[in-house]
């Protein structure tokens, strides 16, 4: 199963029902007109029925204790009814520069399946996030979730974005109603063990831990998940400390 | 997805583009053609600024309300060697475009849309459109497809003599250019291709000075 699961993006997809739905059935069917996806987009962000902020904590747990935390897992999420769900993803991060170097470069994340071939790929576009104050339980950062063909690092190339990075993530997903719980290692690409096809042949594990991230992909504001998940989050303390990880405390950049 | 066939109907001299849909919607009506509402195909074009450096590249974002939770862009880059590379996405693509506007801008005047009546025939789908560009009238375009089918060197011959019959002499004997290309006659025909055709379509309508 891909990490990224299932997404509830069903309210937001019944907007795209099919052409002959819209206009009045009063009307002469001649009279009948299709809005254009742009309307329909604009629309739903009219209604806030589109999933683009992501309420999320981080933690980390050492590979010796990571047992016990699937175990407990196992017993308060939804979706481990027979074998726990496994995910294999490569991900690559890209970024864009802007006309004005000053700016920020736009960064943007392709990552696909290396257990399901079949499956698309995900694109997706990662804003600043919001640390907040006290009262914030949760991390909040704008995120756009997009599938795509497999032509999508083509087409990014051909853009012009760089690739700055990539890392394998291979670990255990879990679900508890709209939270998801990804239980994951970070492994390092090497280039010269790369074999046709895109399969990697050898591993490297950059820690001796695991990451734990809970993350819940919502409209904008609902905040009363925030604190659904800080509830969640207590119930796996001390085993892992789920919180708010403030990165620019954390890269010393220029 | 069918085999589908895009084909510029010439608008006659003494007829306007509107008129000329309307006679070949009559000609579809005779043949026992049922409508079944409407279409809609458009095309936005986004151009990097300067400041990408090089020959500027062009992405066209084309929705096709036949695919309604699709986004199809594709990137023309100026190469070398020059290409053109598809993607195919979800709707929400646009808003990622929308956060890429200072990087590459929309050019709002030429945008194109396709836009008429869908017709059921017993195994075929007809769609009779007028192009506009920004309000101004461009064409008309006609697409055929053939359901049964995903193969479009099985369909030809059946989709040509369909075409003539309501079409007439508009319907060259050898399939359009686009099938000519690689082997695309054999391939297996996506979605993807409609809006490839609709493309090189638009394209040679925005050559067209204005009618």
């Amino acid at each position: 199963m891909n990490e990224m699961g299932v997404t509830t993006n069903s309210a937001f997809l019944c907007l795209f029902t099919s052409a002959s739905a819209f206009g009045s059935p009063i009307v002469q069917m001649a009279q009948q007109t299709v809005n254009t996806a742009i309307d329909s987009l604009s629309a739903a962000l009219k209604s806030n029925i589109i999933p683009n902020q992501e309420y999320f904590l981080q933690g980390s747990i050492l590979d010796s204790s990571v047992e016990v935390l699937l175990h407990r897992l196992r017993g308060l999420c939804d979706n481990v009814d027979t074998t726990l769900e496994t995910f294999h993803d490569h991900e690559m991060c890209f970024s864009i520069r802007g006309p004005n170097n000053a700016q920020p470069a736009l960064q943007l994340r392709v990552r696909r399946s290396l257990d399901h071939n079949g499956m698309p790929m995900q694109l997706r576009y990662i804003g600043q996030p919001e640390i907040g104050d006290k009262s914030r339980p949760t991390v909040l950062r704008n995120s756009i979730d997009i599938g795509t063909s497999n032509t999508v690092v083509e087409f990014l190339t051909e853009l012009g974005c760089r690739k700055d990075f990539e890392y394998l993530a291979k670990g255990y997903m879990f679900r508890k109603g709209r939270m998801k719980i990804t239980v994951f290692k970070v492994f390092k690409i090497d280039e010269t063990r790369k074999m046709s096809g895109g399969a990697f042949e050898s591993l490297t594990a950059l820690t001796h831990s695991y990451l734990v991230e809970l993350s819940v992909l919502a409209p904008s504001g609902q905040d009363a998940i925030a604190d659904d998940m800080r509830c969640f989050a207590e119930q796996l303390r001390p085993l892992v400390q789920l919180e708010k990880i403030d990165y620019k405390r954390l890269v010393h950049g220029p | 997805m069918g085999v589908t066939i895009l084909l510029s109907y010439p608008v006659p001299e003494n007829k306007t583009g509107p008129q000329t849909a309307e006679l070949l919607i009559k000609r579809i009506g005779a043949l026992g053609a049922v409508q079944s509402g409407q279409f809609l195909v458009d095309c936005e074009t986004f151009s990097s600024g300067p400041t990408m450096g090089g020959p500027p590249r062009t992405v066209h974002v084309l929705h096709n309300s036949e695919q309604p939770a699709a986004v199809f862009a594709l990137l023309e880059s100026p190469g070398p060697p020059p290409k053109t590379v598809p993607l195919v996405a979800d709707g929400l693509f646009d808003l990622l475009m929308l956060k890429m506007s200072s990087i590459y801008a929309s050019k709002k005047q030429t945008r194109m849309e396709a836009r008429g009546t869908r017709f059921e025939i017993a195994d075929f789908l007809v769609k009779i459109g007028t192009v506009t560009m920004s309000s101004n009238f461009k064409g008309v375009l006609v697409e055929v497809e053939y359901r049964p089918c995903f193969i479009a060197g099985n369909c030809w011959e059946l989709m040509r003599e369909f075409m003539q019959s309501f079409l007439g002499s508009v319907v060259q004997n050898t399939p359009p250019p686009y099938f000519q290309v690689h082997n695309r006659l054999n391939d297996v025909y996506q979605p993807l291709d409609t809006i490839q055709q609709y493309l090189d379509h638009f394209a040679s309508y925005r050559k067209v000075a204005g009618l």
